[in-house]
Order: structure tokens, then sequence, then C-alpha cells
């Protein structure tokens, strides 16, 4: 599996991937929907699965000495790699967030919701949509991803605006805390969305597993 | 010694369907794969390399089913796609140092001689290489890791005639290597030249797969070529 991956970040990722990878730092951005960071990083992975596609990598990996589900555990893989990158970079301006900064104004003054450990949740969850709607969608066929990709983009839009306007919603203030303040429920709150991210991706691979084996190159 | 075996293969598509497609490959003999655009070549070898998903039928390699045994079996043996490029902006030497990390048996001596008998360039890309330099990368790729048996789609479409000399002369050596070599085609004149075996296709069935001697006894009528032999076939497939 070590050379799947290695294939799919030297031959199949576009460069575009990495470098969408620091929109993860959108996190310490005040006054901007945070949470648009993951729909940027997913959109980096999407520009891959375009070059990819280009290159003809899908029947390119499908030749290799391996077994054909192991060509969609290797997109997987890289998919994840990279989403789980991202939550690094998100995770390390929450932490810069809930301590350090967590008394700046420009931070505090903010109608939108802050980075903290849900916010770190729902990227995670955003995440596990792209791997569910958009993986999922691209592997019924390993080459349509336009309606995937829409799809994605609806689902991931409609995660953000419910996420960053919830707080207002009476008695979910606690969604918006500030430094530790409700650090448990926080942290269930993102033990949530990391085990949504992992249901989300288990059942979506399975799918893709499936789909791909019946499908013609 | 049997090494390959097609049985029964069947894939149905709307307009086209390939049916009970059945013949083996023996070791160390090179069999060519012949039939009109359109007969179902491409759709047999895809079936082979487990790359369609086929409506019944088995194929095994070295006594072993395909199915679960894709990565084993693939390892032994080698393929090309014709003239299709992979990743066409990427340097050969990087798609090269990639793939060659899948096989145990790559042989980067069997590579740099292939590398220089068909003088590529490694620091190209696709994108610079002619259909017929893409179709000899896709080659040496098939050759460098010492397949049992090579499967090659169309390999000697788009080359000129020089490169198909040395190309079946290629496949005259390792013929003598005990290695087995299935190619398609429809350029009959390569089939004449070094093939063991014929296996002849034409509407998605088999109607022949014989030792070459025997094929022209048994299709062939008075002194006519191979081809004429063929192309009379083909018409009068066409006219029943």
């Amino acid at each position: 599996m070590r050379n799947v991956l290695r294939k799919e970040m030297f031959l199949s990722a576009s460069v575009l991937t990495y470098l969408f990878v620091l929109f993860a730092f959108m996190f310490l951005l005040p006054g901007y929907p945070i949470l648009c960071g993951a729909f940027f990083v997913s959109l980096g992975l999407f520009q891959g699965f375009q070059s990819a596609r280009e290159a003809n990598d899908i029947v390119f990996s499908a030749l290799l000495p391996i077994a054909k589900k192991d060509v969609v555990k290797g997109k997987y893989l890289f998919v994840c790699m990279i989403e789980g990158l991202a939550v690094l970079l998100m995770a390390l301006s929450v932490v810069l967030r809930m301590t350090v900064f967590s008394n700046l104004a420009v931070y505090r003054n903010n109608a939108l919701m802050n980075a903290n450990l849900f916010a770190l949740g729902m990227a995670c969850v955003i995440f596990g949509l792209f791997n569910w709607v958009f993986l999922g969608g691209f592997f019924k066929t390993a080459y349509k991803f336009a309606r995937p990709f829409v799809l994605f983009v609806i689902a991931a839009f409609l995660v953000i605006f419910v996420s960053e306007a919830l707080h207002h919603v009476p008695g979910l203030k606690v969604l918006n805390a500030f430094g530790t303040e409700s650090l448990m429920i926080q942290i269930l709150l993102l033990s949530s969305g990391i085990i949504i991210f992992f249901l989300m991706t288990v059942l979506s691979y399975k799918g893709a597993c499936k789909s791909f084996e019946r499908i013609d190159l | 010694m049997t090494i390959v075996e097609v049985q029964d293969l069947v894939k149905r598509y709307p307009s086209f369907e390939l049916k009970n497609v059945s013949f083996s490959l023996e070791s160390g003999r090179i069999a060519g794969f012949i039939g009109r655009n359109g007969a179902g070549k491409t759709t047999t070898i895809k079936s082979m390399l487990n790359m369609i998903h086929t409506d019944g039928g088995n194929v095994s390699y070295f006594g072993k089913s395909l199915k679960g045994n894709e990565a084993e079996i693939k390892k032994r043996i080698g393929y090309s796609t014709g003239t299709v490029s992979w990743y066409p902006r990427k340097r050969i030497r990087d798609i090269v140092d990639t793939v060659k990390r899948f096989y145990d048996s790559w042989d980067e001596a069997v590579y740099r001689k292939y590398l220089s008998y068909f003088s590529i360039d490694e620091n190209k890309t696709p994108l610079e290489l002619s259909e017929g330099m893409k179709v000899k990368v896709n080659l040496m790729l098939a050759l460098s890791h010492r397949a049992e048996v090579l499967i090659l789609d169309e390999p000697t479409s788009g080359l000129d005639p020089f490169s198909r000399n040395e190309l079946l002369d290629v496949f005259s050596g390792l013929r003598n290597e005990g290695v087995s070599v299935f190619f398609s085609t429809h350029i009959i004149s390569d089939i004449e030249k070094c093939a063991d075996d014929i296996i002849y296709i034409s509407g998605g069935e088999i109607r022949g797969a014989l030792p070459k001697a025997e094929f022209v006894k048994r299709f062939s009528q008075g002194k006519e070529s191979l081809e004429d032999t063929i192309v009379r076939l083909e018409r009068s497939a066409l006219n029943a």
C-alpha cells in the first residue's frame, strides 16, 4: 500500500492539492466563515482528480500489479492524508485562538462562529461529506466527477451556513465557546465530528470498492 | 505447458457481445490475436486484465484464477495498451521510478537495455513523444520486470516498419527465453512474420485458435496468403 500511496503523491496528485492545504489557516481569519477553509482544501483535492483524469491515472493504476480495490484504497488514503494534514493545521490555529489569542477583540467581536473544537469537528464533517458524496460518487464511474462535486458543494455550504449561524439559536451559545470555556462539551462535539468523518469515509469506501469492481475501464 | 487459459468469456454491450471466448496460451510461444476493428480484441484483452466486468467466464494464469489472485498474477505478466499515454507531463524517469517499486522482479539492467534499444530519452515526458515512441515506452515498462507472459494490445500500431521489425525480433528473442507473447493486431504481416499460433476473432466470437500451420491448412484456399484468407473470411462473414 506504501507504493500505491507514493504513486498518488508523486504521479496522480496536483500541486494545487498540496497548496490548497494552506487554506486550513483560514481558521485564523477574523470575521470570515472559517469553515470555508475545509471547503477550499476539498477544492484542492478536486483539482487533483481533474488532473489525474487527464493523465489516465485510474486506468494506469488498475494496470499495476495490485487488486482493483487497492486502487480505491490508494485514493481514499491519499485524500484522508491531505484532510488529516489540513485538520492538523486547523487544530494548530484553534489552539492559538483558544490560548494566546482567546481575548483578542477582533475574534471576540465576531458574528460568525469562533474557531474552537466544535469548528474543528465541523471541518471533519465537511471532509467526511467530501469522502462520502464526492469520492463515493466519483467511483460509480471513475471518470464523471461534475455531479458528485456539485452535490458536495451544495451539502458543504449547507453545513457551513448552519454551523456558522447555529450559535445564535437560543440555548446553543455554548457552540461558540472561547478559550477553554465548556471544554468537555467542546471535546464531545469534536469527537462527534471525528466519528461522523470516519463513518462517512468507511461507508463510502466500501461502496466505492463495490462500484469500482463493477465498472468497465 | 499452458500458462494462460481463457474460458467462455462473455461480455454484453448494447451493440456488441463477446460470445464464449475461449483459448489458451502456451509458454515459449507467440500467439497473434487477429481480427478487424471492433471484432472484440481489446474487449478480450481488457477482460484478461480484469479491466472490465465480464458477464461470464474465467481467466486463469499459471493455474490460478485471475479473480482473487490479481496482484500476484499481475506481477508475473507484462501488458501494454498501445498508444495510450500516462501522465503526459511527467518525465518517463519519474513514471518508471514509481512503477518499478511495484515489482520485486524489476530488472534495472533489462530496463537500461530496452531504454537504449528503443532509443528512449527518459528525461522526456509522454507529451514530447510520438505515438510510436509511446508504444515503445509502454513496452519497455512491460518488458523490464521479467514477465513470464506478455499481453500486448496493438503493440505494432503506429510504429514505423523498422521499429516493427525490431519489435518482432524482440518477441522472437523472448520466445527463446520461454516467455509467452500474446499480441493483438490487424496487421496480418506481423503475424505471418513471427506468430506460432493464431487466434482469430470475428464478431465477438473466436473462429479459430490454432498453430499457424494448422490455421493455414484449415482456412486458406489454394496458395492465398494469410492476409487474403482473413479478408475472405471477413467478407464471407459480412455476407452471411
